[in-house]
């Protein structure tokens, strides 16, 4: 079963650690080379699902308690994402 | 110090901590040995909640800083001012990255006597890791913030640091400051963040720290500054910077880099102003 994780190269904040604003949001880059990347609302909440690590099931089931939804209404955009951010390479699988 | 815009696209609060990882993997890379200071850098409960900083700062063991500014420029930081002209202590400088913004370098910390290499020694034997966008950075240790914190505002005519860093501190805490402000040889400038200067009246630097807590004209800092400065050497060289336009400034100040003319108007200034100076104290005297 993949697993997947933050990759070890990636620096991240969310609005918890900036004393933000009330739209969840997200920093994050691969040091040392950027560039900033911003991951806002929803995309937030499956970064910090994401943060936690696990299967796909997991993570779907994290940011859909975080998020108050259905994991089935959310599986299909969560998916999309995770696999977009494996793209860019700050999500391993293992 | 200014901005050059919102970077291109993180807010301030969120580019420095990361500025403050990417500054670390540098680091980390290239063994070189360095400590966080200050912003995210400081341990809870030490400054007030939701303060934030707009730079990064860091002190460099100072024989690995050419390898820190390899770094930094194999990245895209550029360098604004120089160890000569960024501060009154020559104790930093500043490279700017259209990411990350600001980053700080010190090689030594205002009032610290003790000679630099070793001053970071006794400043790393006790450090800490503190998590700065999820990425490990070392930074000093409960004591040596508080110390750092207090240095920091006593040469900042004041600032409420001095009421969490110290005032906030316990008797034994405190205890522990001084005993690392004596060690790192910085009393005299412990004494004027925490309104005991007076006590170090015969000190060679008490003129100087005077003048930071209390204000003055750029005359008595220079006079201060030429009194403090420990050598002959160190002396000639103070009063040919003190003579010489700051061009890393200038630039900052002009947004682009500066012509001739634009030094030689600033160096005209910088004499009327001087020479007002010295004839309002004929005047007063």
């Amino acid at each position: 079963m993949t697993r997947y994780r933050i990759a070890d190269d990636v620096a991240w904040v969310s609005e918890e650690g900036l004393d933000g604003g009330d739209a969840p949001t997200a920093y994050l880059t691969r040091v040392p080379k950027g560039p900033p990347i911003l991951l806002e609302g929803s995309g937030c909440v499956v970064w910090l699902a994401l943060a936690e690590g696990g299967t796909m099931e997991d993570v779907v089931a994290a940011a859909a308690a975080m998020a108050g939804a259905g994991a089935e209404d959310i599986r299909d955009d969560v998916e999309t994402l995770v696999d977009q951010l494996v793209v860019i390479g700050v999500v391993r699988e293992d | 110090m200014s901005d050059e815009g919102e970077g291109r696209s993180a807010p301030i609060a969120a580019r420095v901590h990361l500025a403050h990882a990417v500054v670390q993997k540098l680091a980390d890379d290239r063994s070189i040995d360095l400590l966080h200071l200050k912003g995210p850098a400081v341990l809870p409960g030490l400054r007030p909640e939701g303060r934030q900083s707009s730079d990064v700062d860091v002190l460099v063991r100072p024989s690995h800083l050419p390898r820190l500014v390899a770094a930094l420029e194999s990245v895209g930081f550029e360098q604004r001012t120089d160890f000569s002209t960024g501060s009154v202590f020559a104790h930093a400088a500043n490279w700017w990255h259209d990411d990350w913004g600001w980053v700080d370098v010190h090689t030594s910390w205002p009032g610290v006597m003790l000679d630099a290499e070793a001053a970071f020694d006794v400043l790393a034997r006790t450090s800490v890791q503190r998590q700065i966008a999820h990425w490990d950075c070392p930074v000093p240790d409960r004591t040596a913030q508080r110390l750092i914190l207090v240095l920091h505002s006593a040469r900042s005519e004041g600032t409420t640091d001095v009421d969490h860093a110290w005032l906030g501190a316990e008797p034994a805490e405190r205890d522990d400051v001084r005993r690392l402000a004596a060690e790192l040889r910085a009393e005299v400038a412990l004494a004027a963040g925490i309104g005991e200067l007076d006590r170090h009246r015969g000190a060679p630097t008490y003129a100087l720290w005077r003048h930071f807590t209390e204000g003055g004209s750029r005359f008595d800092e220079w006079r201060a500054r030429f009194a403090a400065a420990p050598t002959v050497r160190a002396k000639v060289a103070l009063l040919t910077a003190a003579m010489r336009v700051n061009r890393d400034h200038l630039r900052m100040e002009l947004g682009r880099p500066p012509t001739r003319e634009d030094v030689r108007a600033r160096q005209r200034l910088r004499v009327k102003k001087a020479v007002a100076e010295l004839s309002d104290r004929i005047g007063r005297s």
